[in-house]
């Protein structure tokens, strides 16, 4: 089946949604389609939690915000863009309350802040720890006002059709009765998250498996920094589910063993809200020198709240708290929180300029699969939901120009054949005898090994080889189900092979960096290495394996210095 | 070892089948299902995103109550689990059922802040206080999971009733001090298949994994557009 | 799931109990208040030895047993019927428990006295 739109979103969380209200916005003349394998408020972003950064008070400045971002980055991310998003922050969150975002409030009606980690002002602006799921029903709600403005739920993207360097469309498996469609389009933008999947131990959804960026990477589009992957302090045990680094923010204490708040000795300015490749960082090292307390599930470090009282902990963090009680049976307002770190962000992404725009015309990225980049090779928390409204809008508004002067794309009847017969004959038809599901329990698991906060060069030369024989491995997969209507498996099954060529390019350029930046530590090369790398990876798909190039850091205002918290 | 029995659907017929799950403390329903996908029958499909309890995918029938899935911990229900899909929902496959009704009803209440003052280019910051926020703020904590319209007993027969969450989600926001739109609002909510179809079973309030309590919402929208059709009549 | 779902009694709370009861009840009472006025129209002898024969008949030890439940029905749907009004204001919502309480023990105090009466008036 074949529709037509003029523009096509792929994913519908934070960044899809900004995109099509921004599209919208700029004409009602425009069709816009939004498709996403999920419904709209399904999506990842609904599990932020902590706060989105914005300069909205005195005191505070866009150029402090934006040092405090690079500082963060390790001096990564790309200057230009960082200053032109930390001035958009404000607006979104302003346009977000006019439409109706249950914002925390100060006592005289105003719209109230926190402190968060690495930021020097209390800059996140919250609703109380369910910060991204308010955004998302907003986002979703005020969708629903935009006539032109069509939502396909549950379309599962199996490829983006490029001819001439320029976006035809893409086509998706309607999972409700497994048909595939076909999209063409004028302009297509990718918002489709990250991939956090690769690792076991995670705060991902069970969907983020990097799909938009798998199907730009093996179609010529380059991926940018994917060698940087965040792991967030807090991740509860034995889920990984997130407990917001608001916890520290709103003045919460992380313990050793000894019961001693550990994080003098590597931060001793801002302590727990240090940034989160510090503190991850110095919670590792704690639990691999011995100083981390036993637990079922290994050692562990404490996230004691209890100070904070009953009281705050319900106003400001009731989440938190419903959550350690549901999933590790822990009241913080009685027991410290049993954390260790945890995979949760994807620095790395399609590479975009500030526009949004790709190598390819009429092909746009915003929100976490894009990397701009203005998270570099470390994001601050906070960033991640105000990168994904201001680029989103970008990427919206871009992309509706664009497609107000470009002509339709076509789908040839070719390609709806051949893919058609990739997906149907040569995947769900095909015989094998490996499953799926035990290739995904060993990549999550050498990702978890290999590629974890502290990486040398042995560990990822085994990954990189590990990687690789699932891939061969990957070759010979059967799907058991092999019906239409809703054939999760058949899903599942072209995930973890995206999610295979991702984890090719993380470990290869992991292990190409020679040096330590931000979240991508080496042992071997445990300092900063300007001379050499202050630079982006780009990894380019060829069928032997990712080919990468480097390209120049944008730097405006701020050299890079020692970083010190 | 805990004994999962799933009422399943594949599209053409229903059966009951069951599998054997190796138990932990603290694994959660949706944990046993996963194992199930990925080591006993992979065509088994249910819906799950976040496991966390906040996207609102897992929904199901568990041991006779509607729950999530992701936090409901295997050992604290026994060694058996009974596992069907939604009730009051069309099945399309094993535990998926069909939202698009569902999502339809909270679209038609226009869940969105109606106000003809602000400017998409020029945003202002509106103020609200922390008890004007109170006023609504339990309300906006609905993740649209379907477990309230499943055990309604008006739903039950009347497709076209709107359902707890979709009443909820437009009390929500006529309760919201920013917003101008109420009228609009009593309108599709005094149609014949808005408040007046609920009878008060408040099973909604009940189920509900996230205390939005729905039926408090109902009742407390029916009184608000009680009291605007009284008022135009008066007028009148 | 059509009517059935106001019947669907397995693992729902007290609240689906009142409901159910509410819906059988109501179906109980229309019932009689249809034979009721059907028997009462059908009576056209000027010296009223009909409706004494049916007086007879139903107000005895026999028919005690009817009377009692249909005085069951009448009491529990108006008592539960007033606190649904109740809360269909938006009143009291939050002591739902407790005003469900408080009604079921009225309903059975109210019928136990009723049927006390009736016991009484039909000859002990």
């Amino acid at each position: 089946m074949k529709v037509q739109h003029d523009i096509v979103i792929v994913g519908a969380g934070l960044a899809g949604m900004r995109a099509a209200i921004a599209a919208a916005e700029k004409s009602d003349e425009l069709s816009i389609a939004i498709i996403a394998k999920t419904y709209p408020i399904r999506c990842h972003s609904v599990c932020a939690e902590g706060g989105t950064a914005a300069v909205l008070r005195e005191g505070d400045s866009f150029d402090l915000h934006a040092w405090d971002t690079v500082k963060g980055s390790d001096f990564l991310a790309d200057q230009d863009a960082v200053e032109f998003f930390v001035r958009e922050c404000p607006k979104e969150i302003l346009r977000l309350d006019n439409w109706g975002c249950p914002w925390s409030r100060n006592e005289d009606g105003t719209i109230a802040q926190r402190p968060f980690g690495g930021h020097s002002f209390n800059r996140a602006t919250f609703a109380k720890d369910r910060t991204g799921f308010h955004e998302v029903h907003t986002l979703y709600e005020r969708m629903l006002m935009y006539d032109n403005i069509e939502i396909y739920p549950e379309y599962f993207i199996t490829n983006l059709v490029i001819e001439e360097n320029a976006v035809q469309g893409v086509s998706a498996i309607e999972l409700k009765t497994g048909n595939l469609v076909f999209f063409e389009a004028k302009a297509v933008i990718f918002a489709t998250g990250g991939a956090g999947r690769l690792y076991g131990f995670t705060t991902y959804s069970h969907q983020v498996t990097g799909d938009g960026l798998a199907i730009a990477y093996r179609n010529g589009i380059p991926l940018k920094d994917m060698e940087f992957f965040q792991f967030h302090p807090t991740g509860l045990i034995p889920s990984g589910i997130l407990m917001t680094e608001g916890c520290r923010g709103e003045g919460g204490y992380l313990l050793n063993k000894d019961g001693e708040r550990f994080m003098k000795r590597y931060a001793p300015e801002k302590m727990e809200i240090a940034p989160r490749d510090v503190v991850s960082r110095a919670m590792w090292t704690e639990i691999i020198e011995g100083r981390g307390l036993e637990g079922e599930y290994g050692p562990y470090i404490a996230l004691d709240l209890r100070h904070l009282g009953e009281e705050k902990i319900e106003e400001r963090l009731p989440l938190i708290r419903d959550a350690a009680i549901k999933f590790a049976g822990v009241d913080p307002v009685e027991e410290p929180i049993p954390v260790k770190p945890v995979a949760h962000y994807t620095m790395g992404g399609i590479h975009t300029n500030v526009r949004c725009e790709t190598t390819v015309k009429g092909f746009f990225a915003a929100g976490e699969c894009a990397c701009v980049s203005i998270h570099g090779a470390n994001r601050l928390g906070s960033n991640s939901t105000a990168e994904c409204l201001v680029f989103g809008r970008v990427a919206g508004e871009v992309a509706a120009e664009y497609a107000m002067n470009a002509k339709q794309g076509r789908i040839s009847e070719e390609f709806m054949k051949e893919e058609e017969s990739r997906i149907y004959d040569g995947l769900l038809g095909k015989n094998g005898d490996e499953s799926p599901y035990e290739i995904k329990k060993e990549l999550n698991e050498t990702m978890d090994k290999n590629m974890w906060i502290f990486r040398e060069e042995n560990g990822l030369k085994e990954a990189v080889k590990k990687i690789q024989e699932l891939k061969e491995r990957y070759k010979n997969v059967e799907i058991n189900d092999k019906t239409r209507g809703f054939n999760t498996d058949l899903m599942m099954a072209i995930e973890i092979g995206y999610m295979l060529d991702l984890a090719e390019v993380v470990a290869i350029g992991a292990l190409k960096r020679q040096e330590s930046r931000g979240a991508h530590y080496r042992l071997d090369y445990p300092k900063r290495d300007d001379e050499n790398w202050l630079k982006h990876t780009l990894a380019y798909y060829t069928p032997e394996g990712p080919r990468f190039d480097y390209i120049p850091v944008t730097i405006t205002k701020w050299e890079p210095v020692e970083r010190k918290y | 070892m805990a004994e999962f029995k799933i009422r399943r659907f594949d599209g053409k017929k229903s059966f009951w089948q069951t599998f054997e799950v190796p138990a932990k403390k603290g694994m959660t329903v949706l944990e046993g299902l996963y194992y199930i996908k990925e080591n006993l029958d992979s065509s088994l499909a249910f819906r799950a995103s976040c496991r966390m309890g906040i996207c609102g995918s897992c929904a199901m029938k568990i041991n006779g109550k509607p729950r999530l899935a992701c936090e409901t911990q295997i050992l604290f229900l026994g060694d058996k689990i009974t596992v069907e899909p939604l009730d009051n929902f069309r099945v399309i496959k094993d535990l998926i059922t069909d939202f698009e009704g569902f999502f339809a009803k909270h679209k038609a209440v226009k869940p969105y802040l109606i106000r003809e003052d602000v400017k998409y280019e020029e945003p202002k910051e509106l103020l609200q206080t922390p008890e004007e926020l109170n006023e609504y703020y339990v309300f906006t904590l609905c993740i649209k999971c379907g477990a309230c319209y499943s055990v309604c007993p008006a739903a039950a027969t009347l497709d076209g009733y709107l359902g707890p969450a979709a009443m909820a989600a437009a009390y929500r926001f006529c309760a919201d001090s920013r917003d101008k739109g109420n009228e609009e609002r009593y309108e599709i909510a005094s149609s014949s298949n808005g408040v007046w179809r609920c009878h008060l079973a408040m099973e909604c309030s009940e189920v509900c994994p996230k205390n939005v309590e729905p039926a408090k919402a109902v009742q407390m929208l029916r009184r608000k557009t009680a009291f605007s059709i009284l008022k135009s009549i008066l007028r009148w | 799931m059509g009517v059935s779902g106001w019947f669907k009694l397995g693992g729902r709370s007290i609240f689906s109990w009142a409901f159910t009861f509410q819906r059988l009840t109501g179906i109980v009472l229309l019932i009689y208040l249809c034979m009721h006025l059907t028997y009462l129209t059908t009576l056209l002898d000027k010296t009223g030895a009909t409706y004494e024969s049916m007086i007879a008949l139903t107000v005895s030890k026999q028919f005690l047993i009817f009377d009692v439940l249909l005085v069951l029905c009448g009491v529990f749907h108006g008592i539960n019927g007033f606190r649904i009004i109740l809360h269909e204001f938006g009143i009291a919502y939050e002591y739902r428990k407790p005003l469900l309480a408080v009604a079921l023990v009225l309903a059975l105090a109210v019928w136990l006295y009723a049927s006390y009466v009736m016991y009484y008036l039909t000859g002990g």
